[in-house]
């Protein structure tokens, strides 16, 4: 194929920080080629179809950072403001009663639910929402600058970490102080600090361990609450007009119309290195692609220990590769019903009390899976999503062949407490375990994030301690997807800011 | 009453006020010491609940005390010895035992024993701790800055702060911004695959702290652990000659020396307000001291919201001191003798006796303990950590008999329901039938048995919450955020008024730093 089968760069896989990288290579005048495992381009945002019947996404919201909307002219491409979705959480109590949260600070609705519970906690809510708000911005700041290598810090790398800390004493010592506590505190004795009501202080802290194998007891997980509040715009998901599968269609039609490429069904077998190099790859049909460079949207432990390998890279930097914290511990069940489900739109909570989380934590701690889970339930139409957390990847007493089963009753009963009908609309059902994640998602050990999001595995130690520029130790191989900093969630900050570590190396 | 004319006072005894005392003595000022109690020591006490057995009451050990107060305040002059503690032994359930001697070779083939790989990887483990605790040790030094201010003494702060992060290695910066934020089991298991050996390592990462060793935070304790050292001997731990009441008497003997005079039995109501200024306080039985600055040695909780009116203070900083977390964990038994617990590991009268004896067999019985304590319950199988004072100072029970000291997490202090003597003894017998499992003939060589509850350590200690170290080592509630951001400096918004305990930078652990930090900032001030 000669010419044609050169690229300056590839992109292995279509995720969306995978899309997101290519796009801005692509406009950049670079010549890229995407390649895609799946059938579908977009990971977690592709939809999902069994049967022929079509589900939402892994992912039920999605927000791309508004700076890459507007960067890459995402509008055009028929992406919708997520923002302006007027998104609701609710957590459903034992008792019947609901607790109704909307983004908006001051939004009446919201006071009023939340007055059911406590005057007081409705009374410092709008205070509680505009910090977090505050704290997001600053977040979203922090996740935008590079992180260079310590301790090697000269002026190119300096300014803008000195920026982000001017961004900082700007918020006030009151705000700074708080937000610099709240990255070490737990979701917890966060919320404590703010409110009184345990119905309340359940709803956030559930928000803060979502997608994470933490309890809302254990530290960090007051930045955790931060980094979901940035990435869904307050408590509830969001997603554009026609769901999350939106923000993938519209990726790569932008990288279409820039002269991008994607191929899906093309899976890479290996990154071809050559002395220290990586020169293309090679797919598992044993075509080979030559690139300038290559960046990989696949988790970090995948793509350098599966696509690389390890006997490529130095000892020490292979050791601390093995090291990175994945840990998935959530399954996905979705119900095909009647209609009749009963369950409202928005965002749907079953998190009562703080400790109900921390049992359930517990659970997935010891390799259980939790009797009494914490869900959250998203509707599209007929379908129910249902996010099971608590379903650790790591079983230790079944495999997920004899679990699966369990962890599908076990989110219908629970549900179903909530809403009795729920039961007798369902007509199907299908599941993804954790196992699921790490063979179809190619997510190693189902770790939606790429790696947990734990403070010592973040920004300058994000994917690991020295490696946070982007940069691998193979030249010309770059990280672009969650794993790396600016990850986790669906922002594409991780893949924008690989394709601006590769066009600044230029 | 000339004679209730001081430059300082300080508020409490313990071994934090009396430093701070000593060290403005030293300066030439004329200083009191108030302690609540009839006896001078705060935690580091020794008591004798039984005629002839005598114990360290609440804290047991030392290694964290600063060589330069030692070195400044003459302590071996007055009386401070500390003697080694050479080994750790932990029993496991199979009978067997692994053991830390202080002989490093046989130590590597103990380990050897059981896991060759963790042998192998130990000697560069304990290197790499060592040179990141030896990084991090400067910071205990430093007046914390507040980064909020562009005073010219925070900035220089900053300052030093930067040249000191200059001075570090890429990987030393990397190994110290890891060991901050992640958990104990985490750094552990990167290292080691032997459970009883984790388990007892991990130990370290939850001492007074209310989380488990799964929890982000807790290498950081760890670390804490590390920073000590006897005559230079890095990381050792020691027994203080006489009991940890042994360290505050060296220090209290050499205050007194240097001019200050301590008064017990003198409970202190409140700090007197004058003009906007500290001016003395006043005591529970009426009398009123004057001085022009006062110190409080006391926990964060008591120093302000019980000491000081709240309409003196900030009301965010009221605020920020009520949401300082100072969670008990943990209890203590000590128990008198009469004959040596003998381990079923290890039988008969033997070295393990000497040391430590820590009941740990893994990180998942010390992480199913915590889920005990979370929930509002002591733990069943608690970790224990068990010293016999009597083996290495013949002095401290009758000859024949023995006393041992049982460190015991976790005991919540706002257990359900409360404590009462009903769950005090339960709780005593737990910890009685978890040691009975390793050395059977334990029940019937008890004399007598104090049994020592996070409340207890509120009530008798007076520090509120009965958290050792007057407030968790966790990384929101260190440097500078500790006791409360902006206030790291050992000044307080009530000018006159210094605060110079455990609860302020750098922490708790029989170290003294704060104490001496404090008066060195009072003397700064001092116009």
């Amino acid at each position: 194929m000669g010419a044609n089968n050169t690229f300056d760069a590839i992109v292995v896989g279509a995720g969306h920080n995978g899309l997101v990288a290519a796009n801005y290579l692509a406009k950049a005048g670079k010549k890229v080629l995407v390649l895609e495992r799946r059938a579908d381009a977009g990971g977690q945002l592709a939809g999902a179809s069994f049967d022929g019947q079509a589900y939402p996404p892994l992912h039920a919201g999605g927000r791309l950072r508004p700076d890459i909307v507007r960067d890459l002219d995402l509008a055009r491409f028929g992406l919708s403001d997520a923002d302006s979705v007027d998104a609701v959480y609710t957590s459903m109590l034992p008792d019947g009663r609901t607790l109704s949260l909307s983004s908006k600070p001051n939004d009446a609705k919201t006071l009023e639910s939340i007055r059911q519970f406590s005057a007081k906690d409705a009374g410092a809510w709008p205070e509680f929402a505009a910090f977090m708000d505050r704290a997001a911005a600053f977040l979203d700041a922090a996740y935008r600058t590079p992180m260079p290598r310590l301790p090697n810090i000269g002026l190119a790398e300096g300014w803008p970490l000195a920026k982000l800390a001017w961004t900082l004493r700007r918020l006030g010592g009151r705000d700074m102080f708080r937000v610099i506590r709240a990255m070490s505190m737990s979701a917890v004795e966060l919320t404590e600090e703010w409110f009184e009501s345990e119905e309340l202080k359940a709803a956030i802290a559930a928000v803060a361990i979502h997608g994470h194998t933490l309890g809302s007891m254990s530290a960090g997980t007051g930045y955790t609450l931060m980094h979901n509040w940035l990435n869904r715009g307050g408590v509830a998901h969001r997603a554009p007009a026609g769901g999350s599968v939106r923000i993938a269609e519209a990726l790569v039609a932008a990288l279409k119309s820039r002269g991008g490429e994607v191929r899906t069904a093309a899976a890479v077998a290996q990154i071809v290195v050559d002395r220290q190099r990586a020169t293309g790859v090679r797919l598992e049909s044993g075509e080979e692609i030559l690139a300038g460079i290559v960046l990989s949207a696949a988790d970090p432990r995948t793509t350098l220990l599966g696509l690389v390998g390890a006997p490529e890279l130095p000892p020490e930097f292979v050791w601390h590769t093995r090291s990175i914290k994945m840990r998935g511990s959530q399954a996905k069940v979705h119900l095909l019903t009647d209609g009749k489900h009963g369950i409202p739109a928005g965002t749907v909570a079953i998190a009562p009390t703080l400790k109900y989380l921390e049992r359930a934590f517990d659970a997935a701690k010891y390799g259980e899976l939790a009797e009494r889970p914490y869900l959250e339930v998203t509707t599209a139409g007929d379908v129910v999503s249902i996010h099971v957390q608590s379903a650790p990847y790591k079983l230790r007493h079944e495999t997920w062949d004899t679990a699966r089963a369990r962890v599908e009753q076990l989110a219908v009963d629970t549900l179903a407490e909530r809403f009795p009908q729920l039961k007798a609309s369902v007509r199907s059902l299908r599941s993804i375990t954790p196992v699921d994640l790490e063979r179809d998602y190619s997510l190693t050990e189902g770790d939606p994030n790429h790696g947990q999001l734990i403070l010592d595995q973040m920004f300058f130690m994000r994917p690991m301690p020295g490696w946070s520029t982007h940069l691998t130790p193979i030249d010309g191989l770059y990280l672009c997807g969650a794993g790396v900093h600016g990850g986790g969630g669906i922002s594409g900050a991780a893949g924008r800011n690989a394709a601006q570590a590769v066009l600044k190396a230029k | 009453m000339t004679s209730n004319q001081y430059d300082a006072i300080v508020i409490g005894a313990g071994h934090n006020g009396l430093i701070a005392a000593a060290y403005l003595a030293r300066a030439g000022k004329k200083v009191a010491v108030l302690e609540r109690r009839e006896v001078v020591g705060g935690a580091a006490v020794t008591a004798e609940p039984f005629p002839g057995y005598r114990f360290s009451q609440f804290s047991y050990v030392v290694s964290l005390l600063r060589p330069e107060i030692i070195r400044d305040l003459e302590l071996p002059r007055h009386g401070l010895k500390i003697l080694p503690l050479p080994s750790t032994v932990t029993p496991m359930d199979n009978g067997d035992y692994l053991a830390a001697w202080d002989d490093h070779d046989l130590s590597r083939q103990e380990l050897y024993r059981h896991s060759p790989l963790d042998a192998e990887a130990s000697d560069e483990y304990g290197r790499v701790m060592a040179r990141a605790a030896k990084a991090i040790k400067p910071i205990i030094g430093l007046v914390p800055p507040d980064p909020s201010s562009l005073s010219l003494r925070d900035m220089k702060g900053l300052l030093k702060l930067g040249q000191y992060g200059k001075s570090l290695s890429e990987q030393e910066l990397y190994r110290i911004s890891k060991l901050l934020t992640q958990s104990a089991a985490d750094l552990l298991n990167e290292w080691f695959e032997f459970d009883p050996l984790k388990g007892t390592k991990s130990a370290s990462g939850i001492i007074g702290t209310f989380l488990g060793p799964n929890s982000p935070g807790t290498a950081y304790v760890l670390l804490h652990h590390y920073m000590g050292e006897i005559d230079g001997a890095f990381r050792a731990w020691g027994f203080c000659k006489n009991g940890n009441g042994g360290v505050t008497q060296a220090i209290a003997s050499s205050a007194r020396a240097l001019g200050v005079e301590i008064r017990t039995n003198a409970a202190v109501q409140q700090v007197i307000v004058k003009n906007g200024r500290a001016a003395g306080v006043a005591l529970a039985n009426g009398d009123e001291l004057q001085a022009k600055v006062v110190i409080s040695a006391a926990d964060p909780k008591r120093s302000f919201l019980q000491f000081v009116e709240e309409k003196h203070l900030p009301g965010d900083f009221v605020q920020q001191i009520r949401n300082f977390r100072v969670r008990g964990s943990s209890g203590k038994v000590n128990i008198a003798l009469s004959e040596l617990p003998d381990f079923t590991c290890l039988p008969g009268e033997g070295p393990l006796h000497r040391g430590a004896i820590s009941i740990s067999p893994s990180m998942e019985y010390i992480e199913r303990a915590y889920d005990e304590a979370k929930y509002g319950q002591f733990a069943k199988n608690p970790y224990i950590d068990m010293i016999i004072p009597s083996m290495i100072d013949r002095d401290m029970a009758p000859p024949g008999h023995h006393v041992m000291s049982c460190f015991v997490q976790y005991a919540p202090y706002d257990i359900e329901g409360g404590w009462d003597d009903a769950k005090r003894d339960a709780f005593g017998e737990t910890v009685i039938s978890t040691i009975e499992r390793y050395a059977p003939n334990i029940r019937r060589a008890i004399v007598g048995k104090q049994v020592i509850t996070p409340k207890d350590i509120e009530n008798i200690a007076g520090i509120t919450g009965g958290n050792i170290f007057h407030g968790e080592l966790l990384l929101h509630q260190l440097f500078f955020l500790r006791p409360a951001p902006q206030w790291a400096d050992f000044r307080t918004p009530l000018p006159g008024y210094y605060f110079g305990a455990s609860g302020a930078h750098p922490g708790g652990g029989v170290m003294g730093a704060a104490g001496k930090m404090a008066a060195m900032e009072v003397l700064k001030d001092w116009k």
